[in-house]
């Protein structure tokens, strides 16, 4: 058992757990943040997608330790009010289903529009396909980082 | 950490407008109950104003909340159903609270499966809705000593015709909650609906996107502990050892017990691990060593089933449904000498349900023998089976044990069977505290039950352009009669999609049952998802045998169905059918009834730089009447791709009994770069009755894939899965 400070949304948390516990786990159970999901603890479905200081990172195979005083984002911390543009253009287009992957595809899509502000089909594809959805979200989410990225670049112009 | 208190205020924030959803499972649950007051904090305790019935409060300042009841799993029927009460109501969604439910009696059934909830509550619930606007009208009509035939109602207040009076619903509802609903109150016409059939924004998704809506696997509770539990691999087995005391010295584990799942009556033992974290649950379970008496299961193979099948299909099988002879008729034609009879079997596997959230549970039995339940189920009124199980009288089940309703991550029939609930509460029960079971994706994966393997014999004879015979004949197990022994009856759930209504002379659809250890259960279209490949691309091979277009072979086999008939038109429209392809490209199209509703798709392929894709999918469906043509589409778009994985990506396959995949690496998903980039949903527009919308766009999509591949290769596929990139 260690003791960590976890650095999420800008708030500072002081957990205790065993080193290799997943952050996932951290964040879920003993910081209460349950946006981040568990979809397979293997990295392949993208569901516990966070920020790692800005880069996506799959938190079900991180070690606690290794997020130990590092800037972390979580789902939550994108707005406080469902203003972020990512959020926006999801509720637009009526994304989600049953709802459980879309954290992690709004933390990929966030990342990859911090990235590339105009994404193309093909940079969606590599950016996004990390990302499961057994609903069968795929077009609706595609649509709302095409209009995400309209607005941003529409409203910084 | 601190617990988040409810804040209305915020939540109203984060939501947007008073005509939001409030979730208020997830904040209650981080207040808890103790173990010494159970605290009544359901969904229902916090709602305010004066209850005209178990769906439908309103406060004094005019507030309406409508309790949504139905477990929202992606379908959106957290909205549909109060959105048809409201329209009958007289209210607009702008002034609705919507709050979820908890799972109780008083809202009759909250089983969902079969895409039924429409269906089965759209009257029922426009009843209700009318009879409460009715009480409100006559609570006015009383104030004014007047006929109700004198009000008239818009957006929640009651206007005295012909005058500038009018009462809110705020001012009347404690005075109709003193009149008695009527039970047959007029409806209104379908022309004048406000709400139904507009596409409405979800409330749900507010909280979707922002990491708020509560899910099963995110309860919350004082004290939690959670659980992981090692099954045999061959589902069925008997444990012969383990090493508890390895998963003991394990810190943080503080328990491991035996519990017992049962599957369509099969009883199996599996050893639970309970620790403080679920991360040292896990590491405990890893040590358990557990060795197993199951030698007696591990002789079954996908192999082995698929002989077992292809044995089954020479048997003539119990009677479906039958029209002319066609037995007598292909043997008179093969008498005659001038009879051409193309036959071809089609084989699909077994598959698992994969629902992105895995198998979970939370239980509390507390000492005092109440207990608080959260139940991501299709199935949530656990009540009954719990109190009976607690020696609790079955008129008190409800006030002891409290039930939760979270959000599912998915459903797709398999959260229709509580094995995990049942799982998690004998553990509850032993150790008294509270506990969150959590299945891993592997057990989630790799031990049912899964969606059938079926085999398909299906034959045509033509009598060179005359009579034509066709023959369908299922050999699959069946999921009602597991169990027990057959009865000599076709078990209802296995005809699912099989279409008698093509204007064959002779039509034969047969079922022969496959009787095996391998539990099977509803899957998203049940027998649609194996019935209708197999009849669809049949249907395909017979009209290119009669050198028809596949498309105008349908609407002349099926010219006397008007509603077959405008679905196909439709697409023919809306996909271009008839226009020509390149070099490159192919099309299918396949059309299936199911659950009450017809859909057909038309699959677009091409073939680039050695690399085959699907571009463009283009749907027609007909599901009557429906409550959000938006949401509609979303249950087609997601029909489609759910649709494509099974005919695309892996199988679940068994060797020495056990299933071999267990994750994403080997049991993979259709991901983004492999769906169509275009989906096209149209509807028909028509008065027809609710037909179901969660699985009828599911089995057209494998046979008019299938189909597309023929016409852009010349390969006729019969076995699911497939390599799109080997056709």
């Amino acid at each position: 058992m260690a003791s960590y400070k976890l650095n999420i949304n800008n708030k500072e948390y002081a957990v205790e757990a065993e080193p290799q516990t997943p952050l996932l786990w951290v964040i879920r159970d003993e910081v209460g943040l349950t946006g981040t999901k568990y979809g397979c603890g293997i990295a392949q479905c993208g569901a516990c997608t966070i920020h790692l200081n800005g880069s996506p990172v799959r938190s079900c195979s991180l070690p606690v330790s290794a997020g130990a005083n590092q800037s972390i984002t979580t789902i939550e911390g994108l707005s406080d009010d469902n203003s972020h543009p990512v959020q926006k253009a999801w509720l637009e287009v009526q994304a989600p289903q049953c709802g459980y992957c879309q954290s992690g595809q709004i933390m990929s899509a966030v990342a990859l529009l911090n990235d590339k502000p105009s994404p193309t089909d093909q940079d969606i594809d590599q950016a996004m396909s990390g990302n499961i959805c057994r609903c069968g979200t795929y077009p609706r989410i595609r649509k709302a980082i095409h209009l995400a990225s309209k607005e941003t670049t529409n409203g910084s112009k | 950490m601190e617990a988040n208190k409810l804040d209305r205020r915020r939540f109203l924030k984060v939501t947007g407008l008073a005509g939001a959803m409030l979730a208020v499972g997830f904040d209650t649950l981080a207040l808890g109950s103790s173990d010494s007051t159970f605290k009544k904090l359901m969904a229902e305790d916090l709602v305010k104003g004066t209850q005209l019935n178990p769906f439908v409060t309103i406060s004094a300042e005019g507030e309406v909340t409508i309790m949504a009841h139905v477990p929202e799993l992606g379908q959106g029927i957290s909205q549909g159903i109060p959105a048809i009460i409201a329209e009958e109501l007289g209210v607009s969604m702008s002034q609705v609270t919507i709050v979820k439910a908890s799972a109780s009696r008083q809202y009759g059934r909250q089983s969902i499966g079969g895409s039924r909830s429409v269906r089965s509550l759209f009257t029922p619930m426009r009843q209700l809705g009318a009879s409460t606007k009715d009480v409100l009208v006559k609570a006015a009509a009383n104030k004014w000593e007047i006929d109700p035939s004198g009000c008239e109602v818009k957006e929640g207040v009651v206007y005295r015709k012909g005058t500038n009076d009018s009462f809110t619903y705020g001012e009347l509802v404690a005075d109709a909650a003193k009149l008695e609903l009527p039970k047959s109150p007029s409806l209104m016409d379908k022309k004048d609906f406000k709400i139904i059939g507009k596409a409405t924004h979800r409330p749900d998704l507010a909280g979707k996107v922002n990491g708020t809506a509560d899910y099963g696997i995110d309860a919350q509770t004082e004290g939690l502990l959670y659980a992981t539990i090692e099954r045999c691999p061959t589902l069925q087995g008997e444990v012969k050892s383990y090493d508890e005391v390895a998963a003991k010295s394990v810190k943080g584990v503080v328990e491991v017990m035996e519990v017992i799942r049962t599957v369509y009556g099969k009883k199996n033992t599996g050893i639970a691990v309970v620790a403080d974290t679920y991360y040292a649950a896990t590491e405990g379970r890893k040590k358990l060593n557990v060795q197993w008496n199951n030698a007696e299961f591990t002789k079954i193979s996908t192999e082995s089933m698929d002989k077992d099948m292809l044995e089954l299909a020479k048997e003539e099988g119990m009677q479906h449904f039958e029209k002319g002879d066609f037995k007598e008729n292909n043997n008179k034609k093969s008498s005659r000498g001038n009879i051409k009879i193309i036959g071809a079997d089609y084989k699909l596997p077994h598959l698992s349900h994969t629902c992105m959230e895995p198998m979970n549970a939370t239980v509390h039995v507390r000492e005092d023998n109440t207990a608080e339940v959260w139940a991501p189920s299709q199935s949530p009124q656990v009540q009954r089976n719990f109190a009976k199980q607690l020696g609790i009288p079955d008129n008190e089940a409800e006030d002891k044990i409290k039930v939760h309703l979270p959000y599912l991550g998915g459903g797709f029939g398999r959260r229709s069977m509580n094995d995990s609930l049942e799982e998690c509460f004998q553990i509850s029960k032993s150790m008294r505290k509270p506990i969150k079971l959590i299945w891993s994706r592997e057990d989630d994966t790799s031990q049912g039950p899964f969606r059938q393997t079926s085999f398909h014999r299906m034959t045509a004879s033509f009598d060179l352009g005359d009579r034509i015979g066709v023959q369908h004949k299922v050999i699959s197990p069946a999921i009602t009669t597991q169990g027990r022994a057959s009865n000599g009856r076709v078990p209802f759930e296995v005809m699912e999609a099989i279409n008698t209504h093509y204007d064959f002379d002779d039509v034969s659809v047969r079922y022969a049952e496959y009787k095996n250890q391998v539990p099977i259960h509803w899957w998203r279209s049940v027998f649609g998802s194996t019935n209708a490949f197999p009849h669809e691309s049949f249907i395909d091979e017979i009209a290119i045998e009669l050198k028809s277009d596949p498309l105008q072979f349908r609407k002349e086999k099926l010219k006397s169905e008007p509603r077959y008939i405008k679905v196909l038109e439709r697409l023919e429209k809306e996909s271009n059918w008839n226009q020509k392809l390149g070099e490159n490209e192919g099309k299918g199209v396949a059309i299936v009834e199911s659950f009450g509703s017809i859909v057909a798709h038309a699959v677009f392929l091409k073939k680039e730089n050695g690399q085959v894709t699907i571009p463009r999918v283009v749907s027609v469906v007909d599901c009557g009447i429906y409550v959000n043509p938006d949401q509609v589409k979303a249950q087609t778009e997601g029909n489609i791709i759910f649709g494509l994985t099974a005919a695309l990506k892996d199988a679940i396959t068994f060797k020495d009994g056990a299933a071999q995949q267990a994750n994403f690496d080997t049991y993979r998903m259709l991901r983004m770069n492999e769906a169509p980039k275009d989906i096209q949903v149209h509807l028909i527009e028509n008065d027809e009755a609710p037909g179901g919308v969660g699985e009828p766009g599911l089995p057209p999509i494998a046979p008019a894939l299938g189909n597309a591949i023929f016409n852009l290769t010349g390969n006729r596929i019969r076995v699911l899965p497939f390599d799109l990139q080997k056709v």
